[in-house]
């Protein structure tokens, strides 16, 4: 199987952090905004409120009247410079009585106020208006210049630190995932290596650290006890392939060393004894073999191997073993397909199936090989015109041990179809069991 | 021929040596591996049979410990309870000339020792191969006798060819699945005969019948049918 790369395909992950990010940095920036633009609205009520106080100071020890401010007023506009301030004093029937700016009647205390300049600009303005003693209005008004270009810069301000905040947090997140996908390529090298067979493969936890290098210590303590347990299993079906041998051998001696006294009569029985040892040793063979198949634990020779040349060699091998049979075999188109294969299993797994066409189906039944290219690799398909298998057996003879209904009373381990099938998973393919309208059809596919 | 027979198993061994003596080979017995060895180094043999589960030294260091004395050494054939093929791949990368698991018939030791002991004077490949009057002409996957010539598929060419390679020598089926067709497994069904029915009859279409059946176990190519 090919190991994907690095998966920075934390993908959804890291757009989702990403955008939080962002957006915590732009609530932050608000915030700020906020917090200055009050900063500002409160230093400019601080001028006002100072200024206001500088006009409205008592006269040789009189309140201020309306004609002092009135004066005081003109004698700001004589001297002055160019000034973000202005004042007016209005009467309480909101005539002019000093100051050039005009606006609408602003309410006692601090407003907002709008204005137009000589050049004819709106401005905004804030104002504190105070009420004399007669009744008339001492108005300062500032233009809030701060303010508003505060509000002027807001949006780009606003935009650049949302898109910098997104930047920043997908890079964040992307080099968390890459350093987190860094320790997790430890582990899953190693679970990969496994998963092929080599039990002994562990987690390199030298460059881990964290909680990695304790989930990769836990997962090491765990191979170490696999492992354990499937050496002893291992060592009990050597033990046992060899406990069982031995015996048998020594059956085997003694019965043909019982071969030249004994008589005509016990002839055949011995024949027979001798076929009944062997058919116990195979049996056993092939259990150990589906069990080195399924642990992955067969020495395997994969390499580049044509389907081809070698379904045309064993159709050349079986050809005569059907037609033994009362059978026949024929050869379909053979598309060229290198698969990479081992091929003493690709040989066994055709001769297998083949064995269960000569053994399994009544004379007269033609049995056809063919190779086809696919989109998934190549199949390989065995078609017989037999009596086949009824859908519910199909599923049912794949499993060890198990046989079709025909097959009371024939010879075999039952293990056939079993290992056939653990051949093509050994090689990443499938096999599959179909209706041929009549007969059976497997299709092994093997993966290109 | 003289035979070293290491095996412990003493009902076994006495088989085996029954068996060889049968076959007019004299054959002395080891039951351990120190004993192998210490025959090996006293005595001159043809053949090894060797058993790979010994009580001391295992079978592999037995033939590791003989491997170190070099091209003189006699062929070994391995003989063992692990029938699997990892095992069976271990034996002959080991130094072993020949892997037989247990149980075997007597028959099939007998015809693998033979080989195993020729083998080293048997000619390489099929190049203009012939027995008597039957001769092989590889480029053409073709049998010819007397002049008539039958072509012949890749596997009964080569079958032809490897009986022809070991004439008048008795080849057993095992022996003709592991070789002709390099399989590792046992089929169910009767392949090697199937396979070499179809030969005689092509060869028999020649006017030439060398092929004979040894009961239960092989075929033996007669030069003497060539002739």
């Amino acid at each position: 199987m090919k190991a994907r790369a690095f998966p920075l395909g934390l993908g959804r992950l890291a757009v989702q952090f990403g955008a939080l990010f962002a957006l915590a940095m732009l609530a932050m920036g608000l915030v700020v905004f906020l917090v200055a633009q009050q900063r500002i609205a409160r230093r400019i009520d601080d001028a006002l409120e100072y200024h206001s106080s500088k006009y409205l100071a008592p006269d040789h020890g009189q309140p201020a009247s309306s004609a002092v401010i009135a004066a005081r007023i003109a004698a700001w506009q004589a001297q002055k410079a160019l000034s973000e301030r202005t004042y007016i004093l209005l009467g309480r029937d909101g005539r002019v009585l000093a100051g050039r700016l005009r606006i609408p009647l602003p309410p006692p205390g601090f407003s907002q106020v709008r204005y137009v300049s000589r050049a004819h600009v709106v401005h905004r303005g804030r104002a504190l208006a105070t009420r004399l003693p007669d009744g008339s209005l001492f108005v300062v008004v500032q233009h809030s210049e701060a303010s508003e270009s505060l509000e002027a810069i807001l949006p780009g301000v606003v935009l650049a630190i949302f898109a910098s905040a997104l930047l920043a947090g997908l890079a964040a997140t992307m080099l968390f995932a890459r350093q987190t996908a860094l320790r997790l390529a430890e582990t899953q090298a190693a679970a990969d290596a496994i998963a092929r067979g080599d039990l002994s493969r562990r987690i390199a936890t030298e460059r881990l650290d964290g909680m990695f290098a304790a989930q990769a210590a836990s997962l090491n303590r765990m191979l170490d006890r696999m492992e354990d347990m499937v050496n002893a299993q291992r060592q009990f079906s050597s033990a046992l392939a060899h406990d069982l041998r031995t015996p048998l051998t020594r059956l085997r001696g003694l019965l043909s060393s019982a071969q030249p006294t004994g008589a005509a009569v016990n002839d055949g029985l011995i024949e027979r004894a001798e076929r009944e040892c062997a058919s116990v040793i195979a049996i056993f063979d092939a259990l150990l073999r589906l069990a080195e198949l399924e642990t992955g634990r067969h020495p395997t020779a994969v390499a580049p191997l044509d389907l081809g040349t070698l379904v045309a060699d064993v159709a050349e091998t079986m050809e005569p073993v059907l037609a033994d049979h009362g059978g026949a075999l024929r050869l379909g188109p053979v598309d060229a397909a290198v698969v990479r294969a081992d091929a003493g299993l690709v040989n066994q797994l055709l001769v297998n199936l083949l064995e269960n066409v000569a053994t399994h189906t009544p004379p007269g039944t033609t049995a056809t090989l063919r190779v086809e290219r696919a989109r998934e690799g190549a199949v390989v398909v065995l078609a017989d015109d037999g009596p086949g298998l009824a859908s519910e057996d199909r599923s049912r003879v794949m499993r060890p041990f198990e046989r079709g209904p025909e097959s009371a009373g024939r010879r075999g381990s039952g293990l056939g179809l079993s290992i056939a099938q653990a051949i093509v998973r050994f090689h990443g393919g499938t096999l599959a069991l179909a209706d041929n309208a009549p007969g059976l059809e497997v299709r092994m596919t093997f993966p290109a | 021929m003289h035979c070293l027979v290491v095996e412990d198993d003493p009902v076994i061994a006495a088989h085996v040596l029954d068996g060889l003596r049968g076959a007019g080979r004299s054959a002395d017995h080891a039951a351990t591996g120190r004993a192998a060895l210490d025959c090996l180094a006293r005595g001159r043999y043809d053949a090894v049979v060797l058993d790979r589960m010994l009580p001391d030294l295992g079978g592999l260091a037995v033939l590791a410990a003989m491997r170190g004395a070099g091209e003189a050494r006699p062929p070994v054939l391995v003989l063992s309870a692990l029938g699997s093929l990892a095992d069976r791949i271990e034996g002959l990368e080991a130094g072993g000339d020949d892997y037989l698991a247990k149980p075997f018939a007597m028959e099939e030791l007998l015809a693998r020792l033979n080989a195993i002991t020729r083998r080293r004077a048997a000619p390489g490949d099929a190049t203009g191969l012939a027995v008597g009057r039957l001769t092989l002409d590889p480029s053409r996957h073709a049998a010819s006798f007397d002049g008539k010539q039958a072509l012949l598929n890749r596997k009964l060419f080569s079958l032809l060819a490897h009986m022809m390679r070991h004439a008048d020598r008795v080849v057993t089926r095992d022996m003709l699945l592991e070789h002709v067709w390099g399989y590792a497994f046992a089929p169910t069904t009767n392949i090697v005969e199937s396979n070499v029915s179809r030969l005689r009859t092509r060869l028999v279409e020649l006017g030439v019948d060398p092929i004979e059946t040894q009961r239960g176990h092989g075929y033996v190519l007669r030069s003497g049918a060539c002739a």
